[in-house]
């Protein structure tokens, strides 16, 4: 009997070593993990997490960009590229390597997480060889990107946005507003979605751009978040001049660029996650269900608790399984049209679920947690900030709603809603 | 057909064949008795003919020498139809505890009668929450009485088991029984020997047969009791534990069945059936419900999965732990448990009026959902089973 390589080492809840069902592929999985690990145990700073708590914002790109040069000197820092600009490391290796950086509690690539994922698969999917030239081996060096894509007139119904890119010989020349561009107020370059046409029906009007953010006209303004951090932010364009070269795809063909480089993305950034909140994450959810409260008594020892501990664990086991199953269809080309879709939606709200569970169980003292540290996952056991930031999923990149119609409609076949007259 | 030297791909297309001509046989053969009768039952005939009663029985005996994991493939499609059959007592149940046991003419000569289905057995074991004790019966030395032949061995076994699947109309019932010293064995009964009652017990699935077993103070001789494989008394007690986990997991697996079908159902008739000038698919609240019930059955169905190649690999000297395999079955029972109610109450209601009718048989998937929850542990046993893992300490 075979046992799926893909599955060594992940059964136990947040354990790294490979259980005894894990056979070696053609690559050897288990000397790649043995050397991941030893890496981990070198190089994985033991203090990070303390560190981070209440760092600067300089602080927190300098940690980010030191920790970026650090594993891509190892060759893990895009192992999802090509071999030709840095990477090309099997999906099974990439695997093994998400698992052992979770297991190990690493710094999560939060500064350059669009960087080296939706922008290197845009150039990379849709960009020309110069594009690419200019841009890969500069994202490498340390090179920071931003999505502008959402508007304030433009959120679930992206299409609809209205920054406006007005062709002037060789140059577009770009007016409008985004909002929600994380990470902005760090960012060298801009993914821009801009109407060229707006006579064209809404979705064959859109353009997509690669805007330097140090053009003139560029004003980034943070936006607080619910959880008081400014990593969004505003993008104010004021007859901003991006060169035509600077163009994605053709003209008018911004639409359909952007959901082929979405769809290229998802996937391994979904398995990371996953990870991450199976290892680190459950452990400190065990560790906080098990901690004496205030009469003496240890939560997890009131059955109520212990059941949706196991419910939990549970749901986290099939949301693992689930992300490793999505990146091997992908890699067989045999993923469905919802699959990235049911990912996102069931991550989302199980990430919300646990976080507000712990809160729960860790009582007043967790209110009493008022920071957490940046460069960590979305779960950092600061429970409360935990479970009010948990809404940065189940809100952006299509909302839980939007993605229960793509997989109503796309997944099962559903009729579509009648459309609202335009 | 032997798994032994199949890759994962070769392993994957067998099952999908299995499933592709499991399906279509149960369409065609599987009639409704009646126009009352809105669940199709399965000929006996068919379970011979297509080889699944002895799919799980080595080839010197007769079957097929697959594992749980063809097993799984029928019991998910069998789920899907809702079918009327005693294939989870006879050839899940029975093959599986026969399959765990020492080799013997008994033994040997029942697999064969299985596998050319001219014997149908039933095991009686615990079918509800209890974790702690995994025999119902108990076996001990026959009191001596005058004219016995000394040394003659003769037992005595006693004890009771509920909700006995297949059951009723069984030729043997293997009984879990303990021994004098506690350790697990499997006794052979017939339904006729003095002491044993074999009831039906109705229940609202009429999908299903269950039975009561009663034995008292019934006399076995020696050849009656067979042991598990391995002499250490540890042993015996993991393969006791594995029959539990085995009747879990089927039953998880015809969960995830019905609830597919469930959802291909109602996803079919909100794309036709038509309310305010258009189909009520078309209606978010309908449509977002349907996608909730997609997600359940895709997380159900990786929970599965590897529950049952942990299962189907426990033979394997390489392959998982007792304490893994009853993890992952935890995990699936639990999980797809409650699912399948949710989904089949989630069909009832999407269906509207027609899904409350005893002819639209929406009814019969969610009585068959909910007896699957109860049946070898409610999800809340299971949970607390996993549970003891981060208790202790």
């Amino acid at each position: 009997m075979t046992i799926p390589t893909g599955s060594g080492g992940s059964t136990g809840s947040g354990g790294s070593t490979a259980s005894g069902a894990s056979v070696a592929g053609p690559v050897d999985l288990a000397e790649f993990r043995a050397e991941v690990q030893r890496w981990c145990r070198e190089n994985v700073p033991s203090d990070w997490r303390r560190a981070q708590t209440g760092a600067s914002a300089e602080e927190f790109a300098a940690f980010q960009q030191d920790w970026f040069q650090q594993l891509r000197a190892a060759g893990y820092a895009v192992p999802h590229w090509p071999a030709e600009w840095g990477g090309g490391m099997p999906v099974a290796q990439q695997v093994v390597l998400y698992q052992e950086l979770a297991a190990h509690d690493a710094p999560r690539l939060v500064l350059g997480f669009v960087s080296i994922h939706h922008a290197a698969s845009t150039l990379l999917v849709a960009g020309t060889d110069e594009q690419r030239r200019r841009h890969l081996p500069a994202i490498l060096d340390g090179e920071i990107w931003v999505q502008g894509f959402s508007e304030p007139e433009a959120g679930s119904d992206l299409a609809s946005l209205r920054t406006v890119a007005r062709r002037d010989g060789d140059t577009f020349v770009v007016d409008g507003q985004k909002l929600w561009a994380s990470g902005a107020a760090h960012a060298d370059w801009c993914l821009l979605l801009a109407r060229t046409d707006p006579d064209a029906p809404k979705r064959k009007g859109i353009s997509y751009f690669l805007m330097d953010m140090r053009s003139p006209g560029v004003d980034v303004r943070p936006v607080r978040n619910a959880i008081g951090d400014s990593h969004f932010c505003e993008i104010f364009l004021n007859g901003v001049v991006i060169p035509a070269e600077n163009l994605v795809g053709p003209v008018n063909a911004g639409w359909q660029v952007a959901q082929a480089t979405l769809a290229a993305e998802r996937g391994m950034t979904m398995l990371e996650l996953a990870e991450r909140l199976g290892n680190a994450g459950f452990r400190w959810l065990v560790d906080t269900c098990r901690t004496p409260g205030p009469g003496g008594g240890r939560p997890v020892d009131d059955p109520r608790v212990a059941d949706r501990l196991a419910e939990l664990e549970t749901e986290i086991t099939g949301l693992r399984a689930l992300c490793r199953g999505l990146v091997e269809r992908h890699e067989a080309d045999t993923a469905g049209p919802a699959d990235a879709s049911v990912v996102k939606l069931f991550y989302s709200e199980l990430l919300q679920r646990t976080m507000d569970f712990a809160v729960e169980v860790a009582g007043l003292p967790a209110h009493a947690e008022l920071r957490k540290p940046a460069s960590s996952g979305w779960e950092s056991g600061a429970w409360v900030l935990d479970f009010i930031g948990s809404w940065e999923w189940t809100i952006p990149g299509g909302t839980s709603e939007i993605q229960r119609t793509i997989i109503g409609e796309r997944g099962l076949g559903l009729p579509r809603e009648p459309a609202a007259s335009a | 057909m032997s798994d032994v030297a199949m890759s994962e791909s070769e392993l994957a297309e067998l099952h999908r064949e299995l499933r592709v001509v499991a399906r279509d046989l149960l369409r065609r053969n599987a009639a409704k008795a009646g126009p009352d009768q809105t669940y199709p039952t399965v000929d006996w005939s068919l379970l011979v003919d297509t080889g699944w009663l002895g799919l799980e029985i080595p080839e010197e005996f007769d079957g097929a020498g697959a594992t749980f994991a063809e097993v799984a493939v029928v019991l998910h499609e069998l789920g899907r139809a809702a079918a009327s059959t005693p294939y989870l007592g006879t050839a899940v149940l029975g093959v599986g505890a026969l399959g765990l046991l020492e080799a013997g003419a008994a033994r040997d000569e029942l697999l064969r009668a299985v596998a050319a289905g001219e014997q149908r057995p039933a095991l009686a074991l615990p079918t509800g929450d209890s974790d702690g004790d995994v025999t119902a019966f108990r076996l001990a030395a026959a009191p001596v009485s005058e004219g016995d032949q000394p040394g003659a061995g003769r037992m005595v076994v006693s004890g009771s088991a509920d909700f006995v699947p297949d059951a009723a109309g069984a030729d043997r019932i293997l009984l879990l029984a303990a021994d004098e010293s506690g350790t697990p064995v499997v006794v052979a009964v017939r339904p006729t020997d003095p002491g044993v009652t074999v009831s039906d017990r109705p229940v609202l699935d009429e999908t299903r047969h269950l039975g009561t077993v009663v034995v008292e103070g019934t006399e076995v001789d020696p050849g009656a009791v067979w042991r598990f494989r391995g002499t250490d008394p540890a042993a015996s007690a993991a393969s006791a534990r594995r029959l539990l986990d085995r009747a879990a997991l089927a039953v998880a697996c015809d969960s995830l069945g019905l609830a597919e079908a469930m959802l291909e159902a109602t996803v079919e008739y909100a794309g036709t059936r038509r309310q305010f000038g258009r189909p009520i698919g078309s209606f978010q609240a309908v449509k977002h419900a349907c996608a909730d019930m997609h997600v359940k059955i895709t997380v159900g169905r990786e929970l599965l999965a590897a529950a049952v190649r942990a299962l189907a690999a426990a033979e394997d000297p390489a392959g998982p732990h007792d304490q893994e395999i009853s993890v992952a079955v935890s995990r699936a029972k639990s999980y797809l448990g409650a699912a399948a109610v949710d989904i089949a109450g989630a069909a009832m209601q999407l269906h509207g009026g027609i899904g409350y009718t005893w002819e639209g048989g929406v009814h019969v998937y969610l009585k068959r959902a909910l007896l699957g929850r109860s049946l070898f542990g409610a999800p809340a046993a299971h949970r607390a089973r996993l549970a003891a893992r981060f208790t202790a300490l």
